[in-house]
């Protein structure tokens, strides 16, 4: 009877085995890469960050792939829109049958996809979605490498408060789901230092900013923070240098588009002294695997400098195509499982996420934002010093620990 | 706002008057047998800037309505807006800020003039073919493109005048070719509806051009040199220049005023243009030609004008007008393939406003336009919501003139044409 | 005799067809085509709505997803405000309504952190799970839709009167866009941008003959698009059918001489811009429903040229032909995401494909005028289109022939 019971659990475990092989064998390993492709997204933006997964997925077919198989990143256009993108998080899904899901750069997107990845047990993690909901909505299968937006804005008052006699801080905002809780918590921040905020939100199509420009220079601001994605970062830019009220002119933190330097120094050829925001490692501190990233992007898409969404996406593919190796099979749970042990050394640093169903944020004090997120992602704040500088070569102007060079305040 | 009750009020006894009498005088006016086209929009303006004090007499006595009558109550009106505004929000920049409120106004001055060249095309195509082109922001697009792409890509070092004319070339050709291969129908009656075709076949045509480009020359935002950058001038003197002040990409006037270089340049730009359009249209044969076409069809092919061949000129050409404005600007907005959309919408405002078919109704529109945002922006207290809602303004234009006077500032009801009916 | 029976007969073949379709198709792909042909079907209520809008009544609109929009919004708003609870919250507007409380949630905009509460969460967070709040019927929500629909199709309609042609697409277009940017402006009220959340269609599933569908199922809100889809079409023809129809008809090919004939020109040319909007009022509702979120993209120029193209290439003057169109052109739009590689080349089909459908619109527009799908019904059932209008047609054409 002892025998039989071994035999049985033998038989089981085989069974397992082959089924486990059987669903290796379904070759390639397919995982879903969402990314806004055309407009009202950020088709910019979208277009590396498509590039950055598929270089992703010729780099771990070259080290072997996964479970023995090739692995094939599925693209997705997600437009933007969180209605498209709930659709292509369905389509990826159920028509290609993804196992996995990385990439995104909308917060609206990451916000409506999620549900339905969660629903249908499939993991994600997400690349470039600030919301705070997405993770704080503690749901199994969703994880996340970018910064909280409540982080990315502390690091903005942060540095702003550093300029010298600061009073007032003029803020512009898109009027998306990432650009007014940015914009809040940012007035927020500086008002905790007794810094007043104006805040003027504007339509993300918006070319004209004459007007506004000039309502703010009325305003008499010291700093000016610009939260605006796509080309209406640097319309704004441009048009404030136009208008006397641009880098140069006072301290203004542009938006995160200008990382992009090449098309930033096209389209701000005024914008020297600006500071920009950087998420990751910064450049000075790349890992061989960043900087041999930072070759191939450059070679593919025929840009400056890689930009941090484009590595976090990087990331987002290869950390699930480890999780993957390491559960040993394509099932959700396994996968979750093995990424809440994950370490990966991704380009952006190691990754690894503290906080899931073994061990909730709350035990440490934590919000439940916590959840699934990679908690140390370096967030610096970096200045162009000179006209044409690339993004990697500018100084790291805040904080301390990654200190390059002193800020220049313009106005001083 | 300080006071939004006083603010609030007031415009609500306006509103309330206006629309009462618009409905009276209409009525009044019909009543007693008399033209009717110009009764609403008098009464409102009227009624909104006087109340019942002016209205009663106007409908008991309905005088003719002459332009000064239409022209002061409008006047009257948007006074009265701004005098309550100012008691209502006693700190607002636009009421406190002398230098603001000036700089205001020059940056709508411009955007305006613009606005009104970029509906200029729309316009000439409307007076002569009776279509409104949903294509136009795909022409002025293109026109920023082809700049970009010669003077930066292909070409650097090209002469910026040349590159411009080689792409208003491009889409002068686009255009012609388009109009012989699709607009066609509408003239030999074939089509049911002719304006509809055209609204629905022109948008197709944008459809095709916004995606062909955004597939074969991406969506980066792109961005041309400035053109021609400004001598230096520090006038009176160059220690003391009050008066006006330049750099290479920014001049200052009087110390308030700052006007990029992109954007005069466009502007002055314009203003030649048109001139040099206003002198073609009136001075030559061929926009004689023109002119005759859009006035009467039958009577001009009599006197020996091919309408056709006028048709494809006239589409040809506004399309041209459209990529010219887009080359101007690209050195002023980044490029993207849906840049188009905003000039194509204020283009429609416009084309309304001064009338539809007015050439210079299309200018005055423009400015009309561009000083209405400059207020909305600078003026709408909450600084969150006033940029928000710059797509509106130029629309709440567009259906006010519509309902209250649909043949615009300058607008007259066409003989013939597909436009006979409005 | 029988020969006009053939489209009779394929419009019921694809009536069963799509009925019997999620029951026999069982691919892996299930819930993504299930998925697309809702979205197809909401498509071509916007689609033949539109179509007897503009081809039937001849009242060029541009605003038709605007009125989705009032549909959509309205539900959402609804849904996010309001609420019924047994007890008073104490933070909340709140009425007492029979035994209930109605309870008016204070808007609170888009914030990313989840500690901003807004006053029904915080009385939630205050009773600890020991009340239970019954949100609003979704039902209800997407009736007050589409009554707003009406509402609004009502006011334009009124405004409206007037103008013609060219005037009226660029106002109905100008209400639109009006609309999109105070949806897009007022963040505090409508979340602007990040879009409002809705619930579920039927939010604790649904029991039908026995077998139980969970919320997410795709099959619920597949039949009720499909039946709102054919509700709409059904309405529509019989309104073409009856006296009503050849009145707006006549409104179409000559609105003075009908009016001299003693049509009501404009009790008729309100009448169905009521009956339209209310029907993308409830088309957006549903779908707003479905898809769970609302944006004011929504209401973008784009979304309105898809459903114009759809409706032209099925064909403009024939409402079922414009949904034919629009069930075609979507899947077809849908099934062509994929990137094709032809040799060395790899075409992203992602941009291409709408080239190519802007491509197909202008050709259609030009040599199938009556569109693609309507001349193949009109092939079998001839007679229809009134002796007259192609007598009119003829004269028109040989006029204009004449003068040029």
């Amino acid at each position: 009877m002892k025998r039989f019971g071994l035999l049985a659990a033998t038989a089981i475990l085989a069974l397992a085995a082959y089924s486990g092989a059987a669903e290796a064998q379904s070759c390639p390993i397919k995982i879903g890469g969402l990314t806004p492709l055309s407009a009202p997204g950020a088709v910019g933006a979208g277009e590396g960050m498509r590039a950055a997964m598929l270089i992703a997925e010729k780099d771990i077919n070259a080290a072997g792939g996964i479970l023995g198989c090739d692995l094939k990143v599925i693209i997705a256009d997600t437009e933007g829109l969180p209605e498209k993108a709930s659709a292509m998080m369905e389509k990826l899904i159920t028509q290609d049958g993804v196992v996995a899901v990385g990439g995104a750069y909308h917060s609206s997107v990451g916000v409506a996809s999620k549900d339905v990845a969660n629903n249908r047990k499939i993991p994600v993690v997400f690349a470039e979605t600030w919301n705070d909901t997405i993770t704080g909505d503690k749901q199994k299968f969703i994880f996340r490498i970018a910064p909280l937006s409540s982080w990315a804005s502390s690091t903005l008052w942060q540095a702003a408060l550093l300029v010298p006699n600061i009073k007032k801080v003029a803020i512009l905002t898109e009027n998306t789901d990432y650009g007014i809780p940015a914009a809040q918590e940012t007035s927020k921040g500086l008002a905790s230092g007794g810094v007043e905020a104006v805040t003027f939100s504007v339509d993300i199509g918006t070319q004209d900013y004459a007007g506004i420009v000039e309502r703010m220079k009325a305003e008499k601001p010291d700093y000016i923070i610009v939260l605006a994605t796509g080309e209406a970062g640097y319309n704004f830019a441009q048009q404030a240098a136009d208008a006397g009220m641009g880098p140069q002119d006072i301290p203004f933190q542009a938006g995160q588009v200008a990382l992009e330097s090449k098309a930033y120094w096209e389209n701000v050829p005024d914008g020297n002294f600006a500071f920009v925001q950087r998420i990751g490692t910064p450049a000075n501190l790349w890992s061989e695997k960043a900087l041999a990233l930072n070759e191939a992007y450059k070679a593919v898409t025929n840009r400056g400098v890689i930009e941090s969404y484009s590595m976090e996406a990087y990331d987002s593919i290869a950390i699930l195509a480890q999780a993957i190796n390491e559960a040993g099979t394509t099932d959700g749970d396994a996968i979750v499982a093995a990424l809440e042990g994950i370490s990966h050394e991704g380009t952006l640093g190691r990754i690894y996420f503290p906080y899931g169903t073994k061990k909730d944020p709350s035990v440490d004090g934590k919000g439940d934002e916590w959840w699934h997120q990679w908690p140390d992602v370096a967030l610096t704040m970096i200045q162009y010093q000179e006209e044409g500088q690339s993004s990697v070569d500018a100084p790291i102007v805040w904080p301390d620990a990654y200190k390059t060079g002193e800020p220049i305040y313009v106005n001083q | 706002m300080e006071f939004p009750h006083i603010f609030w009020g007031v415009f609500g006894w306006m509103i309330f008057w206006a629309v009462t009498g618009s409905i009276a005088t209409r009525y009044f006016y019909l009543r007693r047998d008399l033209d009717t086209s110009n009764a609403p929009f008098v009464g409102a303006m009227l009624g909104a800037s006087t109340g019942p004090i002016g209205l009663v007499p106007l409908c008991l006595n309905t005088p003719e309505l002459t332009t000064r009558l239409m022209v002061m109550p409008a006047l009257a009106s948007v006074g009265v807006l701004m005098i309550a505004f100012g008691f209502a929000d006693p700190e607002n920049f636009c009421v406190a800020n002398g230098s603001f409120v000036a700089s205001q106004i020059v940056n709508g001055l411009i955007i305006g003039i613009i606005y009104g060249f970029m509906a200029l095309g729309l316009t000439l195509i409307f007076s002569i073919l009776g279509v409104v082109s949903f294509a136009h922001g795909e022409f002025y697009m293109i026109g920023g493109m082809i700049t970009y792409f010669l003077t930066k890509v292909w070409l650097p070092g090209i002469n910026p005048i040349l590159a411009i004319s080689l792409a208003c070339l491009a889409a002068f050709a686009i255009g012609a070719a388009f109009e012989r291969m699709f607009l066609t129908p509408m003239y030999e009656g074939k089509v049911d509806r002719p304006v509809e075709y055209g609204i629905l076949v022109t948008f197709g045509l944008a459809f095709t051009i916004q995606y062909f480009v955004q597939a074969t020359a991406g969506a980066n935002p792109l961005k041309a040199s400035r053109y021609f950058d400004f001598p230096r001038i520090r006038l009176p003197s160059s220690a003391d220049p009050w008066l006006i002040k330049t750099s290479r990409g920014n001049m200052e006037l009087f110390e308030t005023i700052s006007i990029s270089n992109p954007r005069f340049t466009a502007a002055v730009m314009c203003i030649i243009v048109f001139g040099a359009l206003m002198f073609f249209l009136h001075r030559t044969w061929t926009g004689k030609a023109l002119r005759a076409v859009s006035q009467d069809r039958e009577a001009a092919a009599i006197a020996g004008i091919n309408p056709d061949r006028m048709n494809m000129l006239a589409f040809a050409l506004g399309g041209m007008i459209a990529a010219l404005a887009g080359a101007m600007l690209v050195q002023a907005f980044s490029w993207l393939p849906q840049v188009g959309a905003i000039p194509a919408m204020r283009s429609f405002v416009i084309l309304v406003l001064g009338g539809l078919g007015s050439i210079p109704g299309a200018f005055v529109g423009g400015v009309i336009v561009g000083l209405f945002e400059a207020a909305g922006t600078g003026c709408l207290p909450d600084p969150q919501k006033a940029a928000s809602y710059i797509p509106a303004y130029g629309m709440i234009i567009l259906t006010l003139t519509l309902l209250l006077r649909p043949t615009g500032l300058f607008g007259r009801r066409f003989a013939t044409g597909a436009h006979g009916k409005f | 005799m029988t020969r006009s029976r053939i489209p009779q007969a394929a419009g019921l073949f694809l009536v069963l067809f799509f009925a019997i379709f999620p029951f026999v198709y069982s691919a892996n792909d299930y819930p993504y085509i299930m998925h697309t042909l809702i979205a197809c079907f909401y498509y071509a209520i916007l689609a033949s709505s539109w179509s007897m809008l503009s081809g039937y009544a001849g009242q060029f609109s541009f605003g038709h997803m605007g009125f989705t929009g009032v549909g959509a919004y309205t539900a959402a708003l609804f849904s996010h405000y309001f609420y019924l609870s047994p007890v008073p919250t104490g933070f909340c507007t709140e009425f007492l309504i029979g035994d209930q409380y109605l309870v008016i949630v204070d808007a609170i905009g888009v914030t990313s952190s989840t500690l901003t509460q807004d006053c029904l969460r915080k009385a939630l967070a205050v009773w600890d799970g020991s009340v239970q709040i019954t949100p609003m019927p979704v039902w209800l929500g997407i009736a007050l839709g589409t009554i707003m629909g009406g509402v609004f199709g009502l006011l334009i309609g009124l405004l409206v009167l007037p103008l013609r042609a060219a005037y009226l697409a660029l106002f109905t277009l100008g209400f639109s866009e009006i609309l999109r940017a105070t949806i897009s402006a007022e963040i505090a009220i409508t979340r602007g941008q990040a879009g409002i959340e809705l619930p579920y269609l039927f939010d604790s599933g649904i029991t039908l003959f026995g077998r139980h569908f969970d919320k997410t199922d795709k099959l619920p809100p597949y039949f009720v698009m499909l039946f709102l889809l054919l509700t709409c079409l059904a309405i529509m023809f019989w309104l073409t059918k009856s006296k009503f129809g050849l009145f707006v008809r006549a409104l179409r090919e000559d609105q003075d001489a009908a009016a001299a004939l003693g049509v009501n020109t404009t009790r008729y040319k309100i009448l169905v811009f009521v009956i339209t909007s209310m029907m993308a009022a409830a088309a957006g509702a549903v779908m707003a429903h479905y898809i769970r979120i609302i944006t004011p993209n929504n209401l973008m120029i784009l979304q309105m040229s898809l459903v114009v193209a759809m409706a032209v290439i099925g064909g403009v003057e024939n409402v079922i032909a414009a949904a034919i169109g629009a069930i075609l052109i979507n899947f077809a739009l849908e099934l062509l995401r994929n990137s094709f590689e032809i040799g060395p080349f790899t075409l992203d089909m992602t941009i291409w494909r709408l080239v190519v459908f802007g491509v197909l619109l202008m050709v259609t527009l030009r040599f199938f005028r009556n569109g693609l799908i309507a001349p193949l019904i009109d092939h079998f059932t001839r007679g229809h289109v009134a002796a007259e209008t192609v007598a009119q047609r003829k004269v028109a054409a040989d006029q204009a022939g004449g003068a040029s």
